[in-house]
């Protein structure tokens, strides 16, 4: 387009030459009466107001008036007019003439802004079609930022996610709509239609997205206000699919995981189970003694083995986070007698001190797990503490929590090494070759009072003997006392 | 004379070698099957009286197999599984396993539940009840028919045993472990699961309102308590 300056130019002085034109023809060489004059610069008045403007047309009115007077109203031939009725006719005509040119402007104007309008609300369609249709809330703000700025015929935009902390930026660098402006925490869109930047909060359901700029002949803040809310309705629909998938892969893996478990469980196991089989068949019948002590090794051995895969696969079952305790109320009581009743061969000789706070309350926890980790540590203060000294088990609660205690009279563990023993495969300097044990059992304790929720600690004075600890949720149902 | 007939199902050609060389010399006649579907086409031709069935196998699984032998069959069926968490336990005893034994496990605590399921207590024991007949419940004890409000209701062996010993001590309360050994055998008795899965599956099948038992009461910490009236 040329310079808008020098076509209005040329427009102004191209109107009052066109009624110049038409009062030359009729006064010179086509004599008719003066209404078809009047009718004609009128005709050209209203023209003139239709494809130029109201500017255009006031001027050529005014000349077509002040010409219509000197060349066709008598006296011909000077301004002045003689009869009262011409005097009527003239004002007639230059009101009608104005009035017509305003209507006709007008009429054009609404039909620009009805286009405009359909443009708009074009481009908002495409901007929704082209937000719902990207895959991730990444790519739906890189398209954003070129779409906006396509189909809202913007020359900047730039988009400011608030959750990625990222800037999309399309069109050439503007200074107003700086990552300070972007970044800001704003509650109403701040629009500089003279300087022609907007920055304006995209917002869903009251939670800020991030912000929208953007520079360059600005569309109506209505518009404006709708883009914002179809890129926040974009990115909130891209990001929840992408969730949705993160989900969904998330599921997979945890589906494949178990299977995996599964299938190593089964398949360390059924040799182990022939193996046992067969050799407890053996030593069912009659034998040898020496075929019978052989046969008992056997047994034993396929024992451990077993209790080993347990372990391992008990250890890789909590780091995959896979270990789920099915946590329901139950009598810490009940699970102490448990596990020394299950024990009782192994502490038979042993005087064990029960001490259970009065009114215990119910502990929300997986019996069966929680009763391995008792038993595990029951099992190792056997294991660490001279023959036929006693043991004490006991139970108290506060805080919303049950702690359920292991106490020896054992060696004790020096510090340095009491921050070590929950540790996989950690075995004590001293006992390392003395003692049988993985070194798994109290990550393994620790694991399961993890998945609780609890702590589990050690407190022990070298040469006085230690005291394993461990917290329990209290069932939720009870009151604390 | 064979002591009875075995179907041992399991996917391992190994663990079925040690399971036929051992139930063999304890006089059992043994037949075996590969998985699941093998399993339930020998059952009808064969008709063994007690079914070793693995969980852990291709196609149809333990689970299902377990179901289908239960659909069409009373024949005891023992799980053997390397699961030992009570709620594989509750899910084979629901699909109508009697009972269930990890893996590995030692031949002597099989060939003793081999024995207590093929125990079946007599169908006219001298003592106890013969017939019991309530409102909307009529049993006969001799013949180990049931009726429910007229209909005719099928109770599994183990099922039908435990109600019976409630039965002959209704108004009592029989604590877990007597039941647990009444009904399976003397080496029972730390089984609580067993015993909530089969009441829960006799309730189901007799009571009225499972929900709210009428006949088959809970007594909490203790057992369970028939009550005929």
């Amino acid at each position: 387009m040329s310079n808008p300056y020098i076509s209005r130019a040329a427009r102004l002085l191209a109107a009052p030459a066109i009624v110049a034109l038409i009062i030359a023809f009729y006064s010179r060489w086509f004599s008719v009466n003066n209404t078809t004059v009047a009718l004609t610069l009128l005709l050209a008045i209203l023209g003139i107001s239709t494809w130029w403007g109201l500017l255009e047309a006031t001027i050529a009115s005014l000349i077509a008036v002040v010409g219509f007077n000197y060349y066709f109203l008598p006296p011909v031939g000077t301004l002045a007019v003689q009869d009262p009725q011409n005097w009527v006719a003239l004002i007639a005509f230059l009101v009608t003439a104005v009035t017509a040119s305003q209507l006709s402007v007008r009429a054009k104007r609404r039909t620009q802004e009805a286009v405009e309008r359909r443009r708009e609300v074009e481009g908002l369609y495409a901007l929704s079609q082209t937000l719902l249709l990207s895959g991730s809330a990444r790519t739906a703000s890189q398209d954003l930022v070129s779409r906006v700025v396509k189909i809202l015929g913007v020359s900047t935009a730039a988009f400011h996610t608030r959750s990625g902390d990222e800037t999309f930026r399309w069109g050439p660098e503007n200074p107003l709509i700086s990552d300070e402006q972007l970044q800001a925490d704003r509650e109403e869109p701040l629009i500089d239609a003279p300087k022609g930047f907007a920055i304006i909060p995209v917002r869903l359901g009251g939670q800020a997205l991030g912000n929208l700029g953007l520079a360059g002949p600005l569309p109506s803040e209505a518009v404006l206000n709708a883009v914002a809310y179809l890129v926040a309705i974009g990115i909130e629909r891209a990001r929840s699919m992408e969730e949705a998938s993160h989900a969904e892969a998330e599921r997979k893996s945890e589906v494949l995981k178990s299977a995996l478990l599964d299938a190593l469980a089964h398949d360390f196991r059924t040799p182990l189970t022939s193996v046992k089989a067969a050799v407890t068949s053996l030593l069912g019948r009659e034998r040898p003694d020496e075929d019978r002590e052989l046969l008992t090794i056997i047994n034993e051995e396929a024992d451990r083995l077993n209790r080993l895969v347990a372990e391992v696969l008990e250890m890789v079952r909590i780091e995959a986070g896979k270990l789920h305790p099915e946590k329901h109320p139950h009598d810490v009581a009940e699970i102490v007698h448990s596990a020394l009743a299950e024990l009782e061969p192994a502490l038979h000789d042993r005087p064990v001190e029960v001490r259970l706070q009065d009114g215990l309350p119910q502990a929300e926890v997986d019996f069966d797990f929680v009763l391995q980790v008792l038993k595990q540590l029951l099992d190792n203060a056997l294991k660490y503490s001279p023959l036929r000294s006693p043991l004490t088990v006991s139970a108290r609660a506060g805080e919303g929590r049950i702690v359920i205690s292991v106490a020896d009279r054992g060696s004790g563990i020096p510090e340095a090494e009491q921050m070590r023993v929950f540790d996989k495969f950690f075995r004590a300097r001293e006992h390392r070759f003395r003692v049988p044990g993985t070194g798994m059992g109290l990550a393994i304790a620790k694991g399961i009072v993890e998945a609780h929720g609890g702590k589990i600690w050690v407190t022990s004075e070298p040469g006085q003997g230690s005291v394993f600890s461990f917290s329990l949720p209290v069932y939720r149902g009870e009151m604390v006392k | 004379m064979s002591a009875g007939k075995i179907l041992v199902v399991d996917d391992d050609p190994q663990i079925r070698r040690v399971m036929r060389a051992t139930l063999v010399a304890h006089k059992y006649e043994v037949i075996e099957a590969r998985n699941g579907e093998d399993a339930l086409a020998r059952i009808s031709a064969e008709m063994p009286d007690l079914v070793l069935l693995d969980m852990n196998m291709p196609g149809i699984g333990g689970l299902e197999t377990c179901r289908h032998l239960r659909s069409g069959s009373d024949v005891s069926i023992i799980v053997l599984s390397v699961r030992n968490s009570e709620k594989d336990k509750v899910a084979a005893l629901d699909a109508g396993a009697d009972d269930y034994i990890t893996k590995p496990f030692g031949m002597e605590e099989l060939l003793a539940r081999i024995r207590a399921a093929l125990r079946r207590s007599p169908s006219s024991p001298e003592s106890g009840p013969h017939t019991l007949a309530t409102r909307d419940l009529q049993i006969d004890f001799d013949t180990r028919r049931i009726h429910v409000k007229g209909k005719e209701t099928r109770l599994t062996p183990k099922e039908f045993d435990l109600l019976r010993y409630l039965v002959s001590q209704a108004g009592k309360p029989v604590p877990h472990r007597e039941l647990l050994q009444a009904v399976w055998g003397p080496d029972y008795g730390d089984e609580p699961e067993y015993l909530r899965v089969f009441i829960n599956q006799l309730r189901k099948k007799i009571e009225p309102d499972p929900a709210k038992p009428r006949y088959i009461l809970t007594e909490p910490w203790v057992g369970y308590r028939f009550a005929a009236t």
